[in-house]
């Protein structure tokens, strides 16, 4: 069965081609850019992998981030960001990130994460 | 120039020194009466020693005329002469209370009733020498009582004036000092109103009205007011050198707000350049297309950053024209009326009569109007109604546009950032710029720009600028 991917960035096209270049590679995939639905989705569902945007309104990456760990501590989690502070990325690996993504981001090298993060 | 003020204090002096003048004049005046009195009393005194001798003297000879005694003619020839010489030493004095005129007539009379007497006591002497001497034994007493009389009438008239003067002036005195109680109270009341107005303004934050008030005549008082007016002026500059250190510190906050604003979209660009070079063989005409129209729409997403960003950032001082605040506001209107009945918002305007003029970059002011329009449109997506007000308050000293929308309102925890660069809660959809720039702007106007709110009711926006002054030049630079 294909790995499902959860990917939740409030600009509308990085979820798109997110979702147009893991599904091209496979993945089961599902976008949202309203976080808080997000969250909704994931309490429903069990992803393989989160990848998240770390800045965004209502619920951020950060929060995102700890209730997947609380709710499904294996799943992986790649967090995006436009601009990283250290303090952010400190506080991002605690929490058991598995891949830190400054923006821009490369297609390919996101592909490479994915497929890495999901290898096992 | 005007001339110097008089002190509070100089004037309470003055007030002082005026009553006690008026006092002492008074004093002048009763001493002067007494002595007037009591010289017209000396002057009785003496004159009725002389009318004395007049009547012993008149007795004398009405006993002649009766027995026929000569030693009674002896008599009274007697006292006529103890009466002239009376006369003749105190003729100064009386000369001066009665006047040469009657006093040579009296001396006159009695010379010729002495030379009469004489003429009498000749032997075989004519009987109308007897009538004669009658005659002016007659005017003498006469004329000496009507000048008793006389003065004794005037003494009465003289302490009747007096009486009158006297309770005058006491009344005079007792009004003047309840003047004088009444202005200094008032002024001072006055006054000290005035400073505890100031000092509220103080305290208010609005230094800028206080500072530019006109300077107070120097008194003490005015000197605390002028001095009240002058810290004002130094707060004012306080704060604004405040706004410079603010707005470095906001510079940090602009280059990181930068760095996240153009990084999304310059992301979005990359990976879409990326995918439609990646995926381009697999791609149809129509992806290829939609990639090309999602990277303009993130390049003018961009554009829009960089020019409100350098709105913000060019600091350009303002090109002050005297403008018609209504013609502004009408034109501001006109740009987003579009907008609004897409929106479905009615809009509801209202103009003060007798606006006075503002001196303002036109533009500029129109920019900061176009910005609230917009954010109250947005607030209002399920439509509403727009309110937009200007009037002048009673001291036509400013005008004031309010911008009322029966929008979403603003939570409390967000309201102290709203004027902040780059805050926003409207996602990709807005820079977060609007407010800040307005701000900006308004302060380098030396206007006012304030907001009130409630959530689920609608916010409202006030500006408060200048009003334009023509005798002042460049009040408002
Ligand atoms: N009339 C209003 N009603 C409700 N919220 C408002 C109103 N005006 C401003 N705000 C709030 O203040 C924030 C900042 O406003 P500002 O105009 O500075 O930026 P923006 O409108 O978000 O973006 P921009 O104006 O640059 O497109 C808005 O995002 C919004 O949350
Ligand atoms: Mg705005």
């Amino acid at each position: 069965m294909a790995k499902s991917i959860i990917v939740i960035d409030d600009e509308e096209v990085v979820c798109k081609m997110t979702k147009m270049v893991l599904s091209k590679e496979g993945y089961d995939v599902e976008t949202f850019t309203d976080s808080k639905k997000a969250l909704e989705r994931i309490k429903e569902k069990k992803f393989d992998l989160v990848i998240t945007d770390l800045k965004m309104e209502d619920i951020d990456g950060m929060e995102i981030l700890r209730r997947v760990n609380h709710l499904y501590p294996g799943t992986k989690v790649i967090m995006i960001t436009a601009y990283a502070t250290l303090d952010t990325a400190i506080e991002a690996l605690r929490e058991r990130v598995f891949d830190f993504f400054p923006k821009p981001i490369k297609i390919e090298e996101l592909k490479k994460s994915v497929k890495e993060a999901l290898s096992d | 120039m005007n001339r110097r003020k008089l002190s509070i204090r100089q004037k309470i002096n003055v007030a002082i020194f005026i009553e006690a003048t008026l006092i002492a004049a008074i004093s002048v005046f009763i001493f002067l009466t007494f002595k007037t009195v009591l010289s017209k009393l000396r002057f009785i005194e003496e004159f009725d020693d002389i009318n004395i001798s007049f009547l012993e003297m008149r007795k004398a000879e009405k006993n002649y005329f009766l027995y026929h005694d000569p030693d009674a003619l002896t008599e009274a020839y007697h006292k006529g002469s103890i009466a002239y010489r009376t006369l003749k030493r105190s003729q100064e004095k009386l000369t001066s209370v009665l006047g040469k005129d009657t006093y040579n007539s009296l001396i006159q009379t009695l010379d010729k009733y002495l030379a009469t007497i004489q003429n009498i006591k000749k032997p075989a002497a004519s009987p109308e020498f007897a009538s004669y001497l009658r005659d002016l034994g007659h005017n003498l007493t006469q004329l000496s009582t009507h000048l008793i009389k006389s003065e004794h009438r005037k003494i009465n008239e003289i302490i009747h004036q007096s009486t009158v003067m006297l309770i005058l002036s006491i009344l005079g005195i007792f009004f003047s000092q309840l003047f004088r109680w009444h202005y200094f109270s008032t002024l001072l009341a006055k006054k000290l109103a005035k400073m505890e107005s100031l000092t509220h303004t103080v305290a208010k934050g609005q230094f800028h009205e206080v500072a530019v008030q006109e300077s107070e005549p120097e008194d003490e008082i005015g000197l605390v007011i002028n001095a009240i007016a002058k810290m004002a002026q130094e707060l004012e500059k306080r704060e604004e050198q405040l706004l410079q250190a603010k707005k470095l510190a906001s510079l940090g906050v602009l280059i990181s707000g930068v760095a996240h604003e153009l990084g999304n979209p310059l992301n979005n660009i990359s990976m879409l350049a990326e995918g439609y070079l990646s995926y381009f063989d697999s791609l149809s005409d129509e992806e290829k297309k939609q990639f090309m129209k999602d990277i303009q729409i993130q390049t003018e997403r961009i554009r829009k950053i960089v020019r409100n960003l350098l709105d913000f950032a060019r600091q350009k001082k303002p090109e002050f024209k005297v403008c018609n605040p209504k013609e502004i506001v009408e034109k501001s209107i006109s740009l987003v009326e579009n907008q609004l009945r897409v929106s479905k918002i009615r809009l509801h305007k209202t103009f003060a009569p007798k606006l006075p003029s503002i001196y303002v970059d036109e533009n500029q002011i129109q920019q900061v109007l176009i910005n609230l329009f917009t954010n109250a449109i947005h607030a209002m997506s399920g439509g509403g109604d727009l309110f937009v007000d200007v009037y002048s308050p009673e001291l036509k000293d400013k005008v004031v546009i309010r911008v009322k929308d029966t929008g979403s309102g603003i939570k409390p925890e967000i309201l102290p950032h709203i004027f902040d660069p780059f805050f926003t809660t409207k996602g990709t959809k807005g820079t977060g710029l609007g407010l800040s720039v307005s701000y900006g702007i308004i302060k380098q106007h030396n206007g006012k720009i304030s907001v009130e709110t409630e959530v689920g009711k609608g916010t409202t926006f006030t500006i408060e600028l200048p009003a334009y002054q023509e005798n002042k030049e460049g009040a408002n630079g």
